[in-house]
Formats: C-alpha cells, sequence, structure tokens
C-alpha cells in the first residue's frame, strides 16, 4: 500500500512536470500553430538566470524563484518578438526548423557564455526533502510539484475564462482572424500566449533546478521532447490534452520503470515512445484534438 | 541520344546530374592537387553528409514533409555493416559480451553492405508503411519518435552497440574515390528520382493534396516509394562512415546530425537536387572556417580565443535566418541546368 | 463616411475585383449585390484588412490602407462576416464580450449586452451555452450583436440570409432595417436582391469585380428586372 502510494506519487509528480512544460508548448501552438521547440532553452535560460542572480544578487531561494519566473518570461517573450514574429502565419515546418534552430542558437550561446559542463545552483534543493506523512516517506518536492501543477492550471482555467484576454485566446484558437476583425491587437494575444509559456517554464524551471543543482546548457531539451510527446498524445493544441498528455506519460513512465526489470531502466523513454507512435497510428490527431472550424460557405 | 525513353525533363535531370557530379569531381581533383592529407577526412565526411542530405531530398524534398529519422537510420546500418565486417578476431576484444553469435562470424565487406541495406531497407518498408498513411505534422512526429525509440536502443543495449562508447576495430574499406563515386550515383538517382514519374507525382501531392488524388495520384505508394528510397540513401551514407573511419559510436546518429542535415537540405533548398548539394557544400565550408575561428587561431600574429559553440550558433543562425527570409531556400525550385539555360 | 476608389483586390496573384469605387454616407444602407463570385466578399475583405488590395479606403476621410486588421476595427469597421464566424468554443455571452473587447468602458458593454438579450430572448436564454450549438439565424443574430458591440462607424454585413429559412430571412431584414432607424450606417452584401433594395439607400451591381450598375434604391424597383445580372445568366 505504501509502495503504491509513492509510486503514485511519483507518477504524479512526473506527470505535473510534463504537464507544465507541455501546456506551454500547447498555448502557443493553439493560438500560431508553432512547435515552439525553443521551450526547453526558455528553462535553461531560467536556469542561468538563477545563477546569475545568485551569484550578483541574492541566495534568498524565495526571491530567486520570482527571478527565475520573470526571467523565462522574459526571455519567452523576447524569443517571440525576435524569432517567431517572421514566420508567424508562415506553415507548421518552417516553424519548427525556425524553433529549432532558435534552441541551437540558445544552446550555443549557453555553451559560449556558460560552460559545458554543469554549472552548481543549489538554492532550490531545499524544497526537495524526505518527509514522513504517517508510515509513508515522501518527498516534498514531488507533493510540491503536483500542488503547483493543479494551482497553475486552475489559475490557467480562470484566466481563459473570466479575463477578456484569456477569451480572445481561447477565440483565437478557433479563428484568429476573427478575433483580429473584433479590435483585438495579434500581437498582443500572441505576446500573451508567449508570456503565460514563459511562465509555465518558469515554473517547471524551479522544480527542474531543485532536482538537479545544476545548469547545462542542453538541459531543457530532454523535458520539451517528452513534453512534444505529452501534446502529441493528448491532441496537438489541445490545453486538456496537454495536461491529460503530461499525465499519462508519467504514469507510464513510472508503470515502465516498475514493470521492467531494473537494468532496462534506459529503455523506459524508448517505450514511452514507441507508445506514442501507437498512438499517432491510432488517432493521427490525438486523443483530444480540438475541433478545426473554418468560417466557410454553408 | 534517341535510344533512351526520356522527356525532356528526365534529359535535363541527366545534364544537371552531370554538372553536379563534374563539381564535384573537380572538388576532389583540387584536394589531389593541392589538398593536404588531414583534409582527406574532412572531405569523407562532408561527401558522407552530402549522401544523407541528398537522400532527405528524395522524401522530405519531394513530399516537402520534414522527417528527422534519418539518422537513426544511418545508425543501424552503419552498426550493421560494422558488426558483420569486424574479423572474429577483433570481435572477441570489442564485442566480448555480444549475444546471438554476433561476435562468432564475419562478412566480406560486400556482403555486410548488402545485408545492412537490406536490413535497413526493410525497417524503412515497415516505417514507411506507416509513415505514409500518417498527415505531414505526424510524419514529423513519429519521425522523431524513430530517432529516440532508435538512439535508447543503442544506448541500452552496450553489449551490441557499446553505447556512447567505441565500437571499433572496423576495417578501413573505402577511401576517398569509392565516397566520390558513392556520390555521384547518388546525385543520379536522387535525381533521376525526382524526375520521375513516381517523384513528379509526389511534388504534386505535395502541392495540392487534394488536388493529386482527384487526379488518380496514389499518395499512399508514391510516399512510401520516397519513403524506402530515402532509407536506402542514408544506409549508403553509415555504410560508408562505418567502412572509413574504423569506429563508431551512438553519439553522432543523434539530433545534432539531424539538425546539421537539415538546415544544409533547407539552405539549399528542399525541393531541388542542386540545393541539397549546394547547401551542404556551403554549410560544410562554413562549419570548418567556423570550427578553425573556434579553436582560437593565430591570424596576422593575433591569438584569438578559443570559444565553444560558435559552430553551433552558426547552424541555428542560418536555419533561422533562412526560415525566415528565403524559406525556399538559396536553389528554390531550379536546379543547376536552369541557369546554363537561362544564358542561352 | 466610407469612400473607396479604384480598389483591386487580389487573392494571391488573381485580381478578384478590378477598380471599383463604391461611397457609403452617414445614415445610409447601401446594398452591393451581385452573383457568386462577383468580388462582394473580397471588397469587404478588403475593406477589413483581410485580403490584399490597392486602390483608396477612407473612413472620414482618414485613409485605412495602411493599417491592420484590429486598427481598422478600432477606427470603426465592423462586420458580421461571410458564414458568421462566431466562435462556437465560446459562450453566447463570451462572444458578445469579445466583439466588445477593445472597449473600455466595461460597464456601458455590460449593460448593452443586456439590452442585447432583451432584444433576442432566445440568446438571452441561452447566454451561457456554447456558441455552436446556436440555429444558423441565432448565430446570424449573435455574429450582428458582436459586430455592433464595438459600437462601430460602419457595420459590414456580409449575406446575412444565406442559408436560413425564410421566415428567419425576414426577421433579419426587419432587424436591419431597425439598425439603420437608428442611424447605424450599414454596407450589405446580398443575393437577395429583392430585400436588399427594400433595406437599402443606394444599390451597386458587381459583376466580374466590376460595378456593372449603381444608383438610388428606388430605381431598382423590387429588383426582378436584376435577375439577369444576378444570377449571372445572360439571355
Amino acid at each position: 500500500m505504501d509502495y503504491f502510494i509513492q509510486q503514485s506519487l511519483n507518477a504524479l509528480s512526473f506527470g505535473a512536470e510534463y504537464a507544465l512544460i507541455a501546456l506551454g508548448l500547447a498555448i502557443v501552438f493553439s493560438i500560431m500553430g508553432l512547435v515552439n521547440f525553443a521551450h526547453g532553452e526558455v528553462i535553461a535560460f531560467g536556469g542561468y538566470s538563477m545563477v546569475i542572480m545568485g551569484t550578483l544578487l541574492t541566495n534568498n531561494p524565495f526571491v530567486l524563484m520570482v527571478g527565475v519566473v520573470a526571467a523565462c518570461v522574459f526571455a519567452s517573450v523576447a524569443l517571440e518578438r525576435v524569432a517567431f514574429r517572421t514566420v508567424r502565419g508562415a506553415d507548421l515546418t518552417t516553424g519548427l526548423l525556425t524553433a529549432f534552430g532558435v534552441s541551437i542558437i540558445l544552446q550555443n550561446l549557453f555553451l559560449l557564455f556558460g560552460s559545458p559542463r554543469p554549472i552548481a545552483a543549489t538554492q532550490f534543493i531545499f524544497l526537495d526533502r524526505t518527509i514522513a506523512i504517517g508510515s509513508i516517506r515522501v518527498s516534498s518536492l514531488q507533493i510540491y510539484e503536483t500542488v503547483t501543477t493543479l494551482l497553475a492550471i486552475l489559475a490557467l482555467m480562470f484566466f481563459l475564462r473570466r479575463t477578456t484576454l484569456g477569451m480572445a485566446m481561447r477565440a483565437a484558437a478557433l479563428d484568429f482572424e476573427m478575433v483580429r476583425l473584433c479590435g483585438v491587437r495579434a500581437n498582443r494575444v500572441i505576446a500573451g500566449a508567449f508570456a503565460i509559456s514563459g511562465l509555465l517554464a518558469g515554473l517547471a524551471c524551479i522544480f527542474i533546478m531543485a532536482r538537479r543543482g545544476s545548469v547545462q546548457p542542453h538541459m531543457g531539451f530532454d523535458p520539451v521532447l517528452v513534453a512534444f510527446v505529452a501534446c502529441v498524445i493528448g491532441g496537438f493544441g489541445s490545453l486538456p490534452g496537454a495536461v491529460l498528455g503530461g499525465f499519462l506519460l508519467g504514469i507510464t513512465e513510472v508503470a515502465v520503470l516498475i514493470l521492467l526489470p531494473q537494468s532496462a531502466g534506459g529503455l523506459a523513454h524508448a517505450v514511452v515512445f514507441a507508445l506514442v507512435a501507437l498512438v499517432l497510428i491510432w488517432r493521427p490527431d490525438g486523443i483530444l484534438s480540438p475541433a478545426r472550424e473554418k468560417g466557410d460557405k454553408i | 541520344m534517341r535510344f533512351l525513353p526520356l522527356n525532356s525533363a528526365q534529359r535535363q535531370g541527366l545534364l544537371g546530374s552531370a554538372m553536379l557530379s563534374l563539381l564535384i569531381l573537380a572538388i576532389v581533383g583540387a584536394y589531389y592537387l593541392w589538398g593536404e592529407s588531414y583534409q582527406a577526412r574532412m572531405l569523407y565526411a562532408v561527401f558522407v553528409n552530402l549522401l544523407v542530405v541528398v537522400g532527405l531530398q528524395v522524401f522530405t524534398g519531394n513530399a516537402n514533409i520534414t522527417s528527422f529519422s534519418h539518422a537513426a537510420f544511418m545508425g543501424i546500418a552503419a552498426y550493421v555493416a560494422a558488426i558483420c565486417v569486424t574479423p572474429i578476431a577483433m570481435k572477441a576484444i570489442s564485442l566480448p559480451d555480444a549475444p546471438w553469435g554476433l561476435n562468432a562470424f564475419e562478412l566480406s565487406a560486400l556482403s555486410a553492405a548488402l545485408l545492412a541495406l537490406l536490413i535497413t531497407g526493410l525497417l524503412g518498408l515497415a516505417t514507411g508503411l506507416f509513415m505514409a498513411r500518417l498527415t505531414g505534422v505526424g510524419v514529423t512526429i513519429v519521425s522523431i519518435a524513430i530517432l529516440v525509440i532508435v538512439h535508447s536502443i543503442f544506448l541500452y543495449r552496450t553489449d551490441i552497440f557499446k553505447g556512447n562508447q567505441a565500437l571499433f576495430g572496423i576495417p578501413k574499406i573505402f577511401d576517398l574515390p569509392q565516397i566520390t563515386a558513392l556520390v555521384i550515383v547518388a546525385i543520379f538517382i536522387a535525381r533521376a528520382f525526382r524526375e520521375s514519374a513516381v517523384g513528379l507525382k509526389l511534388r504534386a501531392s505535395a502541392d495540392d493534396e487534394v488536388g493529386a488524388r482527384a487526379m488518380g495520384v496514389d499518395v499512399f505508394k508514391v510516399r512510401l516509394i520516397a519513403w524506402v528510397v530515402g532509407t536506402l540513401f542514408f544506409a549508403t551514407a553509415g555504410i560508408a562512415y562505418a567502412f572509413y573511419l574504423g569506429t563508431i559510436s551512438a553519439r553522432p546518429f543523434y539530433f545534432n546530425f539531424v539538425f546539421l542535415t537539415v538546415s544544409m537540405l533547407i539552405l539549399g533548398g528542399l525541393r531541388s537536387v542542386t540545393g541539397a548539394v549546394f547547401g551542404t557544400l556551403m554549410i560544410s565550408m562554413g562549419l570548418e572556417l567556423v570550427r578553425w575561428l573556434e579553436t582560437g587561431p593565430v591570424i596576422s600574429g593575433i591569438k584569438f580565443p578559443e570559444v565553444l559553440g560558435l559552430s553551433g550558433l552558426l547552424l541555428g543562425v542560418v536555419i533561422v535566418a533562412v526560415m525566415a527570409f528565403l524559406p525556399r531556400g538559396i536553389m528554390g525550385n531550379r536546379e543547376i541546368e536552369d541557369f546554363v539555360k537561362r544564358k542561352r | 463616411m466610407l469612400e473607396i476608389s479604384q480598389l483591386k483586390v487580389f487573392h494571391g496573384v488573381i485580381e478578384a475585383v478590378h477598380g471599383i469605387d463604391v461611397s457609403v454616407s452617414e445614415g445610409q444602407c447601401v446594398s452591393l449585390l451581385g452573383p457568386n463570385g462577383a468580388g462582394k466578399t473580397s471588397t469587404l475583405s478588403a475593406i477589413t484588412g483581410t485580403a490584399k488590395s490597392t486602390g483608396s479606403i477612407r473612413l472620414l476621410g482618414e485613409d485605412m490602407t495602411r493599417l491592420s486588421i484590429e486598427e481598422r476595427c478600432r477606427k470603426g469597421i465592423a462586420i458580421s462576416p461571410e458564414g458568421r464566424r462566431i466562435f462556437s468554443n465560446l459562450t453566447v455571452r463570451d462572444n458578445m464580450l469579445m466583439g466588445g473587447a477593445m472597449r473600455r468602458d466595461r460597464a456601458a458593454l455590460l449593460s448593452e449586452i443586456g439590452e442585447w438579450f432583451e432584444r433576442f430572448p432566445i440568446l438571452g436564454e441561452r447566454a451561457g451555452q456554447m456558441a455552436g450549438t446556436l440555429s444558423g439565424g441565432e448565430q446570424q443574430m449573435l455574429a450582428i450583436a458582436r459586430a455592433l458591440l464595438s459600437r462601430p462607424r460602419i457595420l459590414l454585413l456580409d449575406e446575412p440570409s444565406l442559408g436560413l429559412a425564410p421566415q428567419i430571412v425576414a426577421k433579419i431584414f426587419e432587424i436591419i432595417r431597425e439598425l439603420k432607424s437608428r442611424g447605424i450606417t450599414i454596407l450589405l452584401v446580398e443575393q437577395n436582391a429583392a430585400a436588399a433594395i427594400g433595406v437599402s439607400d443606394k444599390v451597386y451591381i458587381l459583376n466580374n469585380g466590376r460595378i456593372s450598375r449603381q444608383g438610388a434604391a428606388a430605381e431598382f424597383g423590387d429588383g426582378s428586372d436584376l435577375m439577369d445580372e444576378l444570377t449571372g445568366v445572360h439571355s
């Protein structure tokens, strides 16, 4: 029983991290059809900012957390301005390759100005403690992670349903041109999407840093690859799909780790990706793919 | 030239391929005349990339669907060829724990290469049956899945693939003349494919899939053919890679190589074989220059600092700039002979 | 109010409208009639900025041609587009809120939405329902309400009667007449010539991207002599 609860929490926290990152990808994709592979570098940028702020400003972890989130929001919005505005409205492949290009540029900038080796940044490590609830011993980080993700999802739902900008984003996912015809500035909607995406990346960054305790140029690539897969499983562009996909992947990964013999741990990723390929063949548009509507003549 | 039943596009294809081959021969000739021996390795690597990029053009270019799995197929072929061709005595040291008697046999270079082509081709066929059914984005996504799966297996089965360690002791079978011949053959085949009925149908379906279907094009079939043909190019590149370097490891067959080759293709222009060749040559030269700068060279007495990551940075900038300002690449839809024709 | 001159509209390399002049005065309802493919919707798209065009488009003397889609809306051009294009994944109320998304006076906006719900009780009843569940006629009313909630200077209506049952069509034209009586300037694109002429002050007939006839609505009678021109059949 204890084992089951521990593993469930494991799955939830894995899933929470994937869901956070996947939501960041999905919100941008739903609005401008861009698969933002540079999202991982936004996370890494948060990590490097943390190193810089930690050295120059303060070691207070709570100030640093705010700083990390702010840095990620800044990076995300800045990327849109500098790189993705030129490919707005371009086809999917163009956007995807641009995002990959941006991702490579950023990774190499980190390499140039940082170091290929990990740089320690341990201010958030304190989040990860083993705590005992009754007879069960769990990691506090996993609880924080799960709770924060759920809160972030609720806040996002509130934003999307109750604010004008949020509504415009939901509407833009369906018919961006019509949203502009209502006088809503396209730049604001897109900047808003990238800001939210950056915010979610910032939260993910805090947890990743709490677990790793160091930054590296490529640190964002693998999480985003997995989050990308989560989006695919859930149906690209669907926000509930991204969350569902994230948690499904978390559960799958933990299940694979439990079910496969210890020695096959390295294959967890392979199994997960194989499942994705199967899902795509079964439902090419993902499980919860959004309905696409266009203002066709009746 | 009346004995071949070729249409005018195909005749032009022959002309274009011949011109590209002359360019390749000129480069090789220049090396033999003025090159230094360390540059042979460099040139060989460029030609391996060229095989891959021309192969990419076959599927990605003609179908206009980005795929990232080529490094996986190249890796599979490289490992198959390497494991088959390495002498038993050597495998006893390099692969002591290999299962299924993999270290208890050896094949001639030719049969090893053919077996590698066969296995990779069959895998290409198996994946292609699914790939050809998917929509554009689906292919990209599943191709990433294939890349990750294959890479995970390379890393996991260290008893066969040695993971990130080197699988060493592969005899050196190919050298510059062989790869030059392969590249020239590849250019002719890729161009012939582009101008063939299948290639034409594929390009038509890329422009307007519904329209092409309505005209009776079996999109599934033409995509499948292109996918398998492309896979064979990657397999050839993998074999050539293993047959020259003497050691292989899993690391080169992953995302970095994928980005490198895809950016070569998009810089030159997806839709043209000439573009694939030009893009490869230009990025290879640019990277060589930057790599030299990276090491901190001494130029006219000034020692420049060592800057890691400059080559990667350049690659990223090329991709972003091409996508933003030149989305159809340098060549667009044109081929090399179009320049000659216009001057007439 | 709206002055269009020498307007050419392009879809890619194809020129759909070949240099037309249209003018709409304050408080007028002007109809743009013509057969399918005549360039009516293209003209409206050029005015809203969703299609590429050359020539001049002036609203109250101000040049619109260099403005983005959203800026034109902010200057006072609102449209109930072809196919209505309501946001089917938003509730009816949220659709209306989107119409007034750029307004700062939220209280006034909310009370206006309340007025619309009184005017169209069926929309009021379904305020919290997804707009995609509405019938065609209801969606059309919603689209008109959404456009007007931006408080436009001019309302563009693209085939509001398309695909609706005759009683609903009558109701839509009743709404248009009412809007006109409230002093709202309207540019109406229609295939239903008789009904459109009935509510209009001025009529333009568009054929193959050119204006083939224009004049006061009274000159067109009940529109029955326009049959040939509007169906594109030349006897």
